[in-house]
């Protein structure tokens, strides 16, 4: 019965690319898009609490190995996406080995994911291999096998599944052994160690799950876009983005960061669409910082949080 | 060879004198109430900002504009603790980090919002006058910086060490249940010292607007310069701030010779990783 | 062979000594309490046999094994648990949970760490409040869920650092019953404690610790007679 919702947001979710012009589609593209890399964050920001602003290193490898591998050897990015996400996975464990090694956390390390994501966009701003400024253009070979559709439904339907499929991850996770550790070191990695917790080898397990299906995002977008560059792949911005969604909506909680994505998400592209046509660009990012402290001084702990507040507050009178 | 190193380490070395001061307004802002300022960088643009459009609009030259800038991140510092900070002050760190990250967005975009992405730069009739000094030759509003920061820095000593207020806010630092307990009202120490923090990068962008283009996005490299600093000579020690911004100026002009100057921010991202890694207690920390 | 055996172990903070030169044992089945003046040295001695701090000198050993170089959760594996003098409890989460994250410890699998954490919350009387978060309990609940949590990891030595402070006779009474039961269920118990009469009452050995050093290691009427503890704790009433 309790999955009887769940099902039927699914059909409507399923029936929408049918009835809905393009432009709409490309917003609900973009909606399960950031809902798909907030949620990826939200595994090691939100559950196991280690607050990163470096998420777009992670999406950059991904975007960037499929891309290369397609572009210069024409190995089908359905391949080089896995290559992606390891390659992201081994960069996400050199990083967390080191952090965790020297006793990172807290602010300490929201600055070194920043740096490193930073180091790796300077590094492929500098390297006319990766494409430099200007990025990487990927070439357009429509057919299913190289992961290019004609028309925005395909990708719809790959990004809503991507979607689902973390959303099951992160539910699996609640009632799971590796989540319930997760929260622990986010509450108290002292106590967390006293209760036979290895915070060091689940803090690494968190970053690089979470890393590697970051970077499965990355190829997501690249495909989708046919176009990288190291600002929008690799840049702060990118990592901000991710983080924000899962906050908003809740972070450490399965729906939060699909909440958060149908909050934030139309609210940047419409006024992405009507604020940079009147010259007011930037006013996105104001309206941003805005909502992150209000969130934080109004709603500590995310809509997803207050919304099951006052449902069960609803409930109880 | 060496005489470009030595030139790189004198420019490097004047910089880092503009560095410690701008580093000064963060540990102090850490020192006395534990909050990180990720809106910094921002701080130190709008600084910048404020002697640019004072020149350009009124044509008033950015040194004498730099009371201007000071008064104004004053009032912006002390209003952000006190509406911004203060609620959330003993709240968990992430929630501080979100809440300046908010500023810095908040600052930073605004800015692009009124006057667009473009590079803008002071040109004044001294920005091309340059000091020789044996084979060095040093660009003068550099020096000048360089030498305003350095007093500017002493008078915050002075500040903090002779005066009512300074040991009120060194009190707090130390231990704000005690400082309570002896009559100091430390709610309203508080965005006194935030205030004071922003004044010190105000002060810093108004410095360096004669040599240096201001763009919106000009901050987030200066925050992580200033981050770099205050972990290298330890987080709230303010001669640790002056020490460690020399040593990164220096570090960073010397790594830009050695690696091209295009990977300039390479050098000093790397350095941040390297003292977050090998000295997160500073360079005289234990 | 004892189950933990504590040989010469040296502890120093900048040129002061917590801990001196401690040699400790404790047999299974017994209840050791652990004495001392404010300063004495107890709880970094726990620190050190739970992997918190690392000794400057001398070794720790439990089942035979060395615990030198391992880490707390290492040594929570092994079966050796304890809990904090200030209860670190995970605050948002909820009683349950809390007791459950113990309990992954010695289990496997979710439905056994359940069932050993819904055992170990009706036992210690937390039950009816297992959906309320930590952070709402009230202090005495706080130490019990200390407790649980830390009785959840299957311990075959339990580490107890002042679980009777702060509350009232009749949950220091309570506390005292629970904690013969547990000795009772094979637990070996080692306790620091400053409510001098409940733990001359609980032990079965007393160990003094007095500005780091060991001064008195015997049964409970032979402590409470020695001429050095008593000028150790010279105005306090033994």
């Amino acid at each position: 019965m309790k999955y009887v919702p769940v099902l039927f947001g699914l059909a409507i979710f399923l029936i929408l690319p049918v009835v809905v012009d393009s432009y709409f589609l490309t917003i609900l593209i973009s909606i399960f898009y950031y809902a798909y890399l907030s949620s990826c964050w939200n595994i090691l920001g939100g559950y196991a609490g280690q607050l990163s602003l470096g998420h777009a290193a992670f999406f950059g490898i991904g975007a960037y190995t499929s891309s290369l591998l397609f572009m210069k050897w024409q190995i089908t990015p359905w391949l080089g996406m896995w290559v992606g996400a390891l390659l992201a996975t081994v960069f996400a464990l050199f990083m967390g080995s080191l952090s965790f090694r020297f006793g990172l956390r807290g602010f300490y390390f929201v600055l070194i994911t920043w740096a490193f994501a930073e180091l790796l966009r300077l590094i492929t701003l500098s390297l006319d291999v990766l494409g430099g400024p200007t990025g990487i253009y990927i070439s357009v070979h429509t057919s299913p096998w190289q992961f290019q559709f004609s028309g925005r439904g395909p990708y719809y339907y790959i990004i809503l599944g991507l979607t689902i499929f973390i959303l099951i991850i992160s539910h699996k996770l609640e009632a799971s052994k590796p989540g319930f550790y997760f929260k622990a070191i986010r509450e108290n990695e002292l106590a967390a160690e006293g209760s036979g917790v290895a915070t060091a080898r689940y803090k690494l397990l968190a970053l690089a799950l979470s890393a590697f299906l970051t970077a499965l995002g990355g190829t997501f977008y690249a495909q989708y876009l046919k176009y990288i560059d190291p600002e929008t792949t690799l840049g702060v911005s990118l990592s901000i983005e991710i983080m924000i969604r899962a906050l908003v909506g809740g972070s450490g909680t399965p729906f939060g960061p699909l909440i958060g994505s149908f909050i934030l998400t139309p609210l940047s592209e419409l006024s992405r669409t009507y604020f940079t046509k009147g010259g007011l660009e930037g006013l996105p990012l104001i309206i941003y910082g805005a909502v992150l402290i209000f969130i934080v001084l109004f709603l500590p702990q995310g809509v997803a949080t207050w919304m099951k507040e006052k449902i069960a507050g609803y409930k109880n009178r | 060879m060496t005489s470009l190193l030595l030139q790189a380490i004198a420019s490097g070395f004047l910089m880092g004198g503009v560095y410690g001061l701008m580093a000064t307004g963060l540990t102090l802002i850490f020192g006395v109430m534990k909050v990180v300022n990720l809106a910094h960088g921002e701080m130190m643009m709008l600084g910048m900002a404020i002697s640019y459009w004072l020149f350009t609009l009124a044509g008033i030259d950015p040194y004498l504009s730099i009371p201007v800038s000071i008064f104004l991140l004053f009032l912006l510092g002390f209003f952000i603790q006190r509406f911004l900070i203060n609620p959330i002050l003993h709240a968990s760190e992430h929630m501080q980090i979100l809440v300046t990250l908010g500023v810095s967005l908040i600052l930073a975009n605004s800015a692009l919002l009124l006057w667009g992405p473009n590079i803008r730069s002071v040109t004044t009739s001294y920005s091309l006058e340059t000091l020789w000094i044996g084979e060095i030759v040093l660009d003068l509003p550099r020096v000048v910086a360089f030498l305003f920061a350095l007093f500017f820095t002493f008078l915050l000593y002075l500040l903090l060490k002779k005066t009512e207020l300074g040991k009120a806010i060194r009190a707090s630092a130390d231990n704000p249940e005690a400082a309570l307990l002896v009559g100091i009202e430390v709610n309203r120490i508080y965005p006194i010292s935030f205030g004071i923090g922003a004044a010190c990068v105000g002060a810093s962008g108004s410095l360096i607007i004669p040599f240096y283009d201001l763009t919106p996005h000009v901050g987030p490299p200066f925050t992580m310069v200033a981050f770099t600093i205050i972990i290298l000579g330890g987080m709230g020690s303010l001669s640790g701030a002056l020490i460690g911004g020399l040593l990164v100026g220096v570090a960073e002009s010397v790594g830009a010779i050695l690696l091209s100057s295009s990977l300039k921010s390479v050098a000093s991202t790397t350095l941040l990783v390297l003292v977050l890694l090998f000295k997160p207690r500073g360079l005289f920390g234990k | 062979m004892s189950l933990l055996e504590v040989h010469r172990l040296t502890k120093s903070f900048g040129g002061l000594k917590a801990v001196a030169d401690v040699d400790l044992w404790v047999d299974k089945g017994e209840i050791v309490g652990v004495i001392g003046p404010n300063g004495a040295g107890k709880t970094t001695l726990f620190s050190l046999i739970s992997g918190y701090l690392t000794p400057d000198e001398g070794e720790i050993s439990f089942k035979g094994l060395s615990l030198m170089g391992r880490t707390p959760h290492e040594i929570c594996q092994l079966g050796l648990a304890r809990t904090f003098q200030i209860v670190q409890p995970f605050p948002n989460l909820t009683t349950f949970e809390n007791v459950l994250i113990g309990a992954f410890n010695r289990t496997r699998g979710v439905p056994e760490a359940r069932l050993r954490a819904s055992e170990i919350l009706k036992s210690i009387g937390l039950f009816e409040k297992r959906g309320f978060l930590a952070k709402t309990l009230t202090i005495s609940d706080r130490k019990r869920l200390e407790m649980a949590r830390a009785l959840a990891t299957q311990p075959d030595l339990l580490l107890l650092d002042e679980v009777l402070a702060g509350l009232n006779p009749t949950e220091v009474e309570w506390m005292i019953q629970f904690i013969r039961k547990i000795r009772e269920q094979g637990i070996t118990i080692l306790i620091i404690e400053h409510v001098l009469k409940a733990v001359m009452s609980l032990s079965d050995r007393i160990v003094v610790l007095h500005h780091g050093e060991k001064i008195a290691d015997g049964s409970p009427e032979m402590v409470s007679r020695d001429k050095r503890v008593i000028e150790a704790y010279l105005g306090e009433v033994l």
